[in-house]
């Protein structure tokens, strides 16, 4: 991906003020457009992990746990409706399954008789789907959700970890905001490549940040211990 | 293996920072300071612009006619308390200047007066005691600016737009008019294609005027008198016959609009406009202007981006020396002018003939401000 975009940016950028060399239609190949895409491609990378991980991290319950007080409607929405996919899914095997044991098969017959079984699924499918999410909101409705004084229940409390935890992501979450408004963070690639001096007044924010960046990995190494170490005490 | 993950990810994470471009002004433009009642900029004013690699601005006004002082602090070399004040009157021919300050600043500045009227002309001449010293662009929609790119000062200066000369040199036909101009190169050589007119190379075709429909490249009729465009595919270059025009690249547009341009490109603007002085530029018979700005531009290493736009038949110059269109403004980009006239086709079409003077210049304004004549 990286060397695709790295590729494929200097195809259609020739800003920059480092020339290689000259494409046959006479526009230059610029040294900052290979590296600005070669960047772009790291970029791309980099928002594809964040999703894959978001997505890890935070399930459906964690989700309500964090939103169904302040927006109960939204977030029910929203864990339904990802839900509703892989949902989908599976009740369209079943259907198919049960339509195929009728005697109604996709993959079987004419053109026109399979488009028509096709769409006779679809069309339970779709019945099925909104009847299915009226039903899930009544039921949500009947146990009081989202009313005055209903709890829920979760598995998450606030503990004296979380609250260092929490202390230390808001500082260097605000220190690298002052950093950026400090403009200590800041990049440039065209006309020419500039970037922030490396010096005392910025080296402080690159090592918050990386602090930032490695805390995951650091609590990942010390639970990993603690767990082996409780596996050898048994 | 998890840990590995995990580690790249972090790495990768540290590499988007980087990634992330930010507003990164590397040279800084001042507010404008007005000039005092005595005139004096102070040495102290000048050191801070020069170690702050900043461009500052000084303005003053005399007999209700505003002048600007633009100076580079890259510029800069040596600093002392020099007065900036001028003196502008209106003489009949053109304006006349003259300077408070005795000696030279030791370092170019650029001097931009902003008149009340319009010039005509879009290129003047600055003469001291009847001899040419500066060559002065003028610019500006409504009104004109003249810029000049001042290093040695002389105590008065009259400015006189080039046209007014050369209609006195053909209704004179003094020869001795030409000594007077020879200072400045880009001048004489307008002056001899405005006289002489424009020596036909090959069988070039020009519009009778007559025509009143667009072509069917959206072109609009060209005037009567100007060559006709002539399609790339159907340009044939000979290689063996030789000629040489005057191509030149500029920008002194930017340096009245500096607080439009994007900050990061501030420190490509020259300090006096000029990208390409007029140069002498030798080219084959039947090559384009296009064809002609992509060697010059190769040869001297500036850096110029085109794209093929079908719709005109015609390359389009999106940027050259890395300053685009619509850096300075959402009206702003590069045109061409071939012996004072704008062509209204792409510089692909237009085939050059011997002797022209080719200008490439920056517009902030569509045009207007650079003498287009016109309306789009």
């Amino acid at each position: 991906m990286v060397l695709l975009t790295a590729f494929i940016n200097p195809a259609f950028n020739h800003e920059g003020a480092t020339t290689l060399l000259y494409f046959p239609n006479g526009n230059p190949l610029t040294l900052e457009s290979i590296l600005y895409g070669f960047s772009a491609g790291v970029m791309i990378i980099t928002t594809l992990m964040w999703f894959s991980s978001f997505n890890r991290v935070m399930t459906t319950d964690k989700f309500i746990y964090l939103f169904g007080k302040v927006i109960p409607a939204l977030s029910l929405v929203l864990s339904m409706s990802l839900r509703f996919v892989p949902k989908f899914k599976s009740q369209m095997q079943t259907v198919t399954e049960a339509q195929r044991s009728i005697g109604r098969d996709v993959s079987n017959g004419s053109l026109l008789q399979r488009t028509k079984t096709a769409i006779h699924i679809f069309s339970i499918m779709i019945t099925w789907s909104l009847e299915n999410a009226i039903e899930t909101a009544d039921s949500m409705k009947s146990r009081g959700y989202g009313l005055k004084g209903r709890t829920a229940f979760s598995i998450y409390r606030f503990e004296e970890r979380d609250k260092y935890a929490l202390i230390w992501l808001s500082f260097c979450g605000l220190f690298i905001i002052a950093g950026t408004l400090l403009n200590a963070f800041g990049f440039r690639y065209f006309p020419d490549i500039r970037y922030a001096a490396f010096d005392m007044t910025t080296i402080p924010f690159y090592c918050v940040y990386s602090a930032l960046c490695i805390t995951p990995v650091i609590l990942n190494f010390k639970e990993e211990k603690k767990w082996k170490i409780s596996v050898s005490e048994m | 293996m998890k840990r590995i993950i995990c580690l790249i990810l972090a790495l990768v994470l540290l590499m988007t920072t980087t990634a992330c471009s930010g507003n990164f002004a590397q040279v800084n433009l001042n507010e404008p300071i007005s000039i005092p009642e005595n005139g004096i900029i102070e040495k102290s004013a000048l050191d801070k612009v020069r170690s702050e690699n900043a461009i500052a601005t000084f303005t003053g006004s005399s007999n209700d006619i505003k002048y600007e002082w633009t100076v580079f602090g890259s510029d800069i070399n040596e600093t002392r308390d020099i007065n900036l004040e001028v003196s502008l009157n209106k003489s009949e021919k053109g304006i006349k200047i003259s300077f408070s300050e005795a000696d030279d600043f030791g370092f170019p500045a650029l001097l931009s007066i902003y008149l009340n009227e319009k010039w005509t002309s879009d290129s003047a001449t600055a003469f001291s005691d009847g001899e040419g010293v500066y060559s002065v662009s003028v610019t500006g929609s409504k009104t004109s600016i003249l810029n000049i790119s001042v290093d040695k000062v002389v105590a008065e200066w009259e400015i006189i737009p080039d046209m007014a000369i050369q209609s006195e040199n053909t209704t004179a036909k003094n020869e001795q008019t030409s000594e007077k101009v020879t200072v400045s190169q880009n001048n004489s050589t307008e002056k001899d294609n405005y006289l002489s007119g424009v020596q036909s190379s090959g069988d070039r075709v020009y519009s009778d005027g007559t025509a009143t429909e667009k072509d069917k490249y959206d072109t609009d009729p060209v005037p009567e008198g100007k060559p006709m465009p002539v399609e790339p595919e159907n340009q044939e270059i000979n290689n063996k016959k030789k000629h040489t025009c005057t191509f030149s690249i500029e920008c002194s547009t930017i340096l009245n609009n500096l607080s439009d341009l994007d900050p990061d490109k501030r420190h490509l603007v020259p300090s006096d406009g000029v990208i390409l002085p007029p140069t002498k530029v030798t080219f084959y018979e039947g090559e384009s202007v296009y064809d002609v700005l992509q060697r010059v531009c190769k040869e001297n290493n500036i850096h110029m981006e085109s794209s093929w736009t079908p719709v005109y038949n015609s390359a389009y110059i999106e940027g050259i020396n890395n300053l685009y269109e619509f850096d300075c403004g959402e009206l702003s980009g590069w045109m061409y002018r071939v012996n004072g006239w704008y062509p209204n086709y792409g510089c692909s079409r237009y085939q050059l003939a011997d002797g022209e003077k080719v200008e490439w210049r920056y517009t902030c304004d569509l045009g207007n401000d650079v003498g287009r004549e016109g309306t789009w």
